[in-house]
């Protein structure tokens, strides 16, 4: 491995990367490729100590210590199930005892409709709550995680956008104040990345 | 039955030593495959050219369904006049299917969310396939609380909608409660099992060779990345989905199960009704994810390193598990008819071993007493054709259970005067054939065209696959390799 990364070091000096996408395009990002969870998690430890931060990491499956070591904030979503729970609760109760108690009162067999029946009104309350927050965990996966969005500048990178799940990838985006694509380059093949390549924007369809 | 054996094998290579390696986990993907190996054995399944067994398959089920579906259309411009449903006995076979659906749903539900919540890491490469069929499930029993009402237009009236006659819904009613209960299961088994699918479906997309391929996958999708913000975000919601999804498994049978409990007819009016529908609910689940697994696992002969027979020997133990309680609360039952000193009660049970019922009354106990008992075996549990059968079997006696719960009781009622059996119609028996059409169809669908296994799962579980910085923390795994 380690032979191979300075073979290609002599290679690239930093300039003449491969290219995705088109080159009158604007540079979105430079990619790389990582073998190994390890080396991916070790090369986000190194950006962030070179100050960069608009990066991204993509990987076949979570990869456990990845997003500490990217310092990404716990995710907001189980705040958010439960106010859909919360909520859900109180939607639940208002559409029962709305109507059992003041719209149309529907006595059975005498029994009680108001608060001192409260435990029959609780099927459709648990029911109901675990609906919602459901629906508010999945939808709040959904927008919390950018999507749903069906392209892209990453898919310009044909590497990337044939198999993503045959390793662990990491962007950097051209509008990080940090950027520059030589010394990007060069600290990536330092951290053992292969397959670096300057992505630039697709071109416009008709172009 | 084999431990003293095993035991005494190790006695003898090593007196001494305690045997550490009956500790060790046996791994999730046999043969020390790679992840590269999991997503193409995976996705081949879906890639590859469809085989003529799958054409002749659905045609298959799927005219069976198409009957069903004819069925209900003709019971529906008719009336339910052409169910075999007759005073006293108004519930009859669609409440059994119902109840035989929904009940089968939950093994689904209790494999991919509460086992792993309890990181019960053996259920990662059947989770999917049981969530699969848990929706099916629920599909086919949803097909009966609507038919059955007679007049499907007034469906909307199980519904609290605003409505200009100013009418609503007793909401202290059992049967309004399972209206809630069967909708919310299966929204949330569906998101549960779409959602953590859409990882999944973006290798599909990626791999995708033609431009419909692209197309469809790419929606559903819905642009999944792998970004580390996606799987943080996903990862969150697993958790709070199978927690959600967990508390299903024990309410929506308690519901159902209620709907016979709270009503005041000698047979079904006891406490332990709840919990003997949910444990009657897994143990059919168990029995028909072993049903469907294990054709799967020879028609594709990559997955026999994915489900494996430490797998199905877990799943046996858990249909042990249930069908033993199952059996516990049959003794029960009839021990508390007896002790309640009840005479309708006691009527109830001697009329239902002694009457009309007694026949299926009798194939469903000898069944469900005698076959879970039979995996208490290694050897049983290890021959896997036995298994499949003995699965098919335990399915059976489910469902006379069911029938016998429903029938049998309402047969029987208070007045001897207007006791009538209940027999089945063709339409009926077609009817039930036609949701187990609906059932195989949707899954032989489902095994062509979505990923069946859950491959971001099984890749972030295979040895190796996570940072090696967490391992100064676990010196014993290193010792035990």
């Amino acid at each position: 491995m380690s032979d191979q990364t300075s073979h290609i070091r002599g290679r690239f000096h930093g300039h003449h990367l491969p290219v995705a996408g088109s080159k009158e395009e604007p540079l979105y990002a430079i990619g790389a490729r990582f073998e190994t969870p390890d080396a991916l998690v070790h090369a986000v430890d190194r950006l962030r100590s070179e100050g960069v931060s608009l990066y991204e990491c993509f990987t076949p499956y979570p990869v456990h210590g990845l997003a500490e070591a990217m310092r990404l904030p716990k995710s907001l979503l189980a705040f958010l199930v439960l106010g859909g729970g919360v909520s859900a609760v109180l939607i639940a109760l208002s559409m029962e005892l709305i109507p059992s108690c003041v719209i149309y009162p529907l006595v059975v067999d005498g029994k009680p409709l108001n608060l001192d029946a409260l435990p029959q009104y609780i099927p459709i309350v648990v029911a109901l709550t675990i609906m919602i927050g459901a629906v508010t965990a999945v939808v709040g996966m959904i927008a919390l995680g950018g999507m749903p969005r069906w392209n892209n500048p990453m898919f310009a990178w044909d590497l990337f956008a044939k198999d993503a799940s045959r390793g662990f990838f990491l962007a950097v985006e051209a509008r990080d104040r940090k950027f520059s694509t030589s010394a990007l380059t060069e600290l990536l093949h330092e951290l053992g990345a292969g397959d670096i390549t300057a992505i630039h924007q697709e071109a416009p369809e008709g172009k | 039955m084999s431990t003293p054996s095993t035991v005494t094998t190790n006695e003898t290579v090593d007196p001494g030593a305690p045997d550490l390696s009956v500790l060790e986990r046996p791994p999730q993907v046999l043969n020390h495959r790679g992840p590269l190996w999991v997503t193409d054995a995976v996705c081949s399944i879906v890639e590859g050219k469809t085989p003529l067994w799958w054409y002749a398959a659905i045609t298959f089920t799927g005219s069976f369904a198409a009957i069903g579906g004819a069925c209900i259309l003709y019971m529906i411009c008719t009336g339910v006049g052409v169910w075999g449903s007759n005073s006293p006995c108004f519930w009859a076979w669609d409440i059994t299917n119902f109840i035989f659906w929904v009940s089968m749903a939950h093994a689904g539900s209790l494999i991919s969310a509460l086992l792993f919540l309890t990181r019960q890491k053996w259920s990662l490469s059947i989770s999917r396939a049981a969530e699969a069929m848990t929706v099916f499930a629920i599909v086919c029993a949803g097909v009966y609380p609507a038919i059955h009402i007679g007049r499907v237009w007034f469906v909307w009236f199980l519904f609290p909608v605003p409505n200009s006659y100013g009418m609503w819904p007793n909401f202290s009613s059992p049967l309004l409660w399972d209206v809630f209960a069967v909708t919310s299961y299966l929204t949330v088994s569906s998101l549960f099992w779409f959602a953590g699918m859409v990882p999944d479906l973006a290798v599909l997309r990626d791999r995708a060779t033609t431009k419909i391929r692209k197309f469809a996958y790419g929606i559903a999708s819905l642009g999944w990345l792998g970004t580390a913000r996606q799987w943080r975000h996903f990862e969150m919601m697993y958790v709070v989905l199978a927690g959600l999804t967990s508390v299903l498994v024990v309410t929506v049978t308690s519901i159902v199960a209620s709907d016979c409990a709270t009503s005041v007819v000698p047979g079904w009016h006891a406490t332990i009704f709840p919990f003997y529908f949910m444990v009657g609910a897994v143990y059919s689940g168990c029995a028909a994810v072993l049903t469907l697994l294990l054709p799967l696992r020879l028609i594709y002969p990559q997955l026999r390193d994915l489900i494996t027979p430490s797998q199905i020997d877990k799943v046996c133990k858990l249909l042990l598990l249930m069908g033993s309680c199952v059996g516990y609360v049959y003794v029960f039952e009839l021990f508390n008819a007896w002790y309640s000193a009840n005479p309708f009660e006691r009527g109830a049970f001697w009329e239902r071993f002694t009457g009309s019922s007694a026949w299926y009354a009798i194939t469903c106990l000898s069944i469900n007493l005698t076959v879970p008992q039979l995996f208490w075996f290694k050897a049983v549990r290890r021959c896997l054709p036995l298994v499949f059968l003995l699965a098919i079997l335990c399915n059976v006696g489910m469902w006379f259970e069911r029938f016998m719960i429903v029938t049998s009781t309402l047969t029987h009622d208070f007045l001897p005067s207007s006791w009538k059996d209940f027999h089945p119609t063709l339409v009926d028996i077609l009817t039930a054939t036609g949701t187990l059409g609906i059932f195989f169809t949707l899954f032989l669908l489902f095994i062509r065209f979505v990923p069946i296994m859950s491959m971001n799962e099984l890749k972030a579980a295979l040895p190796g696959s996570q940072p090696d910085h967490s391992n100064h923390s676990q010196p014993s795994t290193g010792e035990a390799h």
